[in-house]
């Protein structure tokens, strides 16, 4: 039917009033990790829900390997999930725990009790838990039990992996561990993979191609280098980037772009522009400067709010007329709030967005 | 200092034990009256009264035997047939009622909300209210006097609270447990099989217990329903004790405890499960 190997096809669920999933379309390749990436509420549980099998959606249709699997129901799609609380059977041992999926369908995959645990074995042995198999879910630590359900998934070697949120219940250090083994996993086994996450770290490391959701709608599918440096959306702009992209509201006449705290004139190339809209400038490209290095036309001069340390780089908070915008510097300044500074902004890569629709107009100026 | 902080502290358990055990004597006093009348002779009974340390060499279980034996009473009889009666009065409705409750926390169907405001709705009526019906329905389906219609008539009330009670015992278990197994291919019955009633085990105890306590101690459609004397149940037996114009209080009180004897035992041998099945879901995950 298509390329892709699982397609969503304006696939629509509502609950009740609330439309939780809003004709959202997608197409992920065979052995491609494709992130679902968005804050809590904005569908995108529930989509994975839907390409489980968990929920039905009022609209749309799912396809897997061009099989129509909409009306299947979850076991017959050869998907397997992993879920937030790893769902673990508390009273099976950690064997059984990983055999459950084969032994429901014993018959049908005509597996003996020694096929069942050579594949129990080797699955357990990828993921270095051989020595937990006789034990219980509730006596292993987090990171154990995540392996176990991530075992569980891997057993039956589904068509696709569905993720949701399975590193949020770890503490940082184990997350990052078993974040790089997971990738490496997909990787290596040529899994296809949906992700479900509102962390865009997670995201961003993770992904093959991000989907970014809100309030039901996918806003942009892209890689992770595309949705951070072309936004479609004001909202993907403000989602991905630790800080995120600084939002301005300014208005645009015939020759001048009016932003909070200063103005410059706009080029031939952007005279299309008019009336109000939103300027997006990545901390990263934004410079603080000594005044005499520049001309005072090219800089904006603003207050320091706040100064916070990363380590290894710094976020100034500086103000312009009540306005926070936030520039990351790797260059030790010795400021105070209320010290003013002057920041040069790269113009080149300042995006615009539509002020009714939040869509990308594209960058300030061609570069 | 420290020394009368550990003495303060002492003073207030023992204030505590000697509270909480004034509480729980006035609480056993009626229990402990029964048993000390049902080991001593009538007689001594009658001339010393009972609130007191019974006489060691008069001590009997002669009532006991008289109770159990005499063909008069027939305890024995009526033993046997609240066993009979009470364990399949609760063995049907916990099996019925886990299969409904299955459906009701984990199923989408039509009508669910009203079909389950029903079931709320039976267990509010009062038993007394359905007497006349159902002992002229009784009487033409041929059901009444037999162990049949009285086990029919516990369990069809039985099912309806056993259903409420494990339907919130099994929406205490994680949701995404039940949903990984269909994921993973298993059927609804397999999941009930495998993962519901495995995790319930407490609950079905709880409630299994609860509902033969309740069938046990049931005199009034045992009355009513169970009429002749090889069929008659240990609560009917044991009024029987008590004579038109004469009340041998050994004998009574030797009854009793027969009769209270067997959900005693049994809640004592599963009080851990029955707890955890009262006060629900509590597995570390």
């Amino acid at each position: 039917m298509t390329s892709a190997f699982l397609k969503l096809d304006r696939v629509t669920k509502r609950f009740r009033n609330v439309i939780a999933v809003d004709k959202a379309s997608l197409d992920v390749g065979k052995g491609e990790l494709l992130v679902l990436l968005g804050p809590s509420g904005c569908g995108k549980t529930t989509t994975l829900r839907i390409i489980a099998g968990l929920e039905t959606p009022d609209e749309g249709r799912v396809y897997i390997d061009g099989v129509d699997v909409t009306d299947m129901e979850p076991g017959d799609r050869d998907v397997s999930m992993v879920f937030q609380d790893y769902a673990l059977y508390p009273h099976m041992s950690v064997f059984d725990n990983i055999a459950f999926p084969l032994t429901v369908r014993r018959g049908k995959l005509r597996l003996s009790r020694r096929d069942i645990e050579e594949r129990v074995l080797k699955v357990a042995k990828m993921l270095r838990i051989e020595e937990l198999l006789d034990r219980k879910p509730p006596q292993l630590s987090g990171g154990q039990q995540q392996r176990v359900a991530l075992a569980r998934a891997l057993v039956r070697e589904p068509k696709v992996w569905l993720m949701d949120e399975p590193l949020s219940n770890l503490d940082a250090l184990v997350r990052m561990q078993v974040r790089a083994e997971l990738k490496r996993l997909q990787k290596d086994l040529g899994i296809t993979m949906v992700y479900v996450t509102h962390d865009q770290i997670e995201a961003l490391t993770l992904a093959d191609r991000i989907a970014v959701m809100n309030k039901g709608r996918v806003l942009q599918v892209g890689s992770p280098k595309d949705v951070y440096e072309n936004p479609e959306h004001v909202f993907v702009a403000t989602f991905i980037g630790a800080p995120p992209m600084n939002i301005l509201e300014c208005k645009a006449t015939e020759e001048i772009l009016e932003c909070p705290g200063f103005s410059r004139p706009l080029q031939p190339s952007t005279r299309g522009l008019q009336g109000k809209l939103y300027v997006g400038i990545r901390p990263e490209h934004i410079e603080i400067v000594s005044i005499s290095e520049v001309t005072k036309e090219d800089v904006v001069e603003a207050k320091v709010y706040v100064v916070e340390p990363l380590g290894s780089e710094y976020i100034v908070n500086a103000v312009l007329e009540g306005e926070i915008v936030k520039v990351r510097t790797s260059r030790e300044l010795l400021l105070s709030p209320g010290d003013t500074v002057y920041l040069k902004i790269d113009w080149s890569r300042a995006s615009v967005f539509d002020f009714e629709s939040g869509g990308s107009l594209g960058k300030l100026l061609k570069r | 200092m420290k020394k009368s902080f550990i003495s303060r502290r002492a003073f207030k358990t023992l204030a505590l034990n000697l509270v909480v055990w004034v509480f729980a004597l006035a609480w056993m006093l009626p229990f402990i009256g029964l048993v000390a009348v049902s080991i001593q002779p009538y007689r001594e009974v009658v001339v010393k009264g009972w609130v007191r340390v019974p006489d060691l060499s008069s001590l009997t279980l002669n009532n006991y035997i008289e109770a159990l034996r005499n063909p008069l009473y027939d305890l024995a009889t009526g033993y046997r047939n609240s066993v009979i009666v009470a364990f399949l009065s609760s063995l049907i409705p916990v099996v019925a009622a886990a299969l409904t409750a299955y459906a009701f926390a984990n199923l989408d169907f039509r009508l669910k909300a009203l079909l389950f405001a029903t079931i709320l709705f039976i267990m509010m009526v009062p038993q007394q209210l359905t007497v006349v019906p159902l002992f002229l329905l009784y009487r033409n389906l041929g059901l009444y006097d037999t162990f049949q219609g009285i086990i029919l008539l516990h369990s069809a009330w039985g099912i309806a609270w056993v259903t409420f009670f494990l339907r919130n015992y099994f929406r205490f278990i994680p949701r995404s447990l039940v949903e990984a197994a269909r994921v993973d291919g298993a059927s609804e019955i397999t999941i009930f099989y495998k993962i519901i009633l495995p995790l319930s085990i407490p609950a079905l105890i709880a409630s299994f217990i609860m509902q033969f306590t309740w069938v046990w101690n049931d005199l009034f459609y045992a009355l009513v329903f169970l009429a002749s004397r090889d069929k008659q149940v240990i609560t009917q037996k044991v009024v029987m004790l008590k004579g038109e114009f004469h009340i041998d209080w050994g004998l009574l009180t030797a009854g009793s405890i027969i009769s209270m004897s067997t959900p005693l035992i049994l809640y004592v041998v599963f009080n851990k499960y029955f707890m955890r099945g009262v006060a629900a879901w509590g597995v570390k995950r």
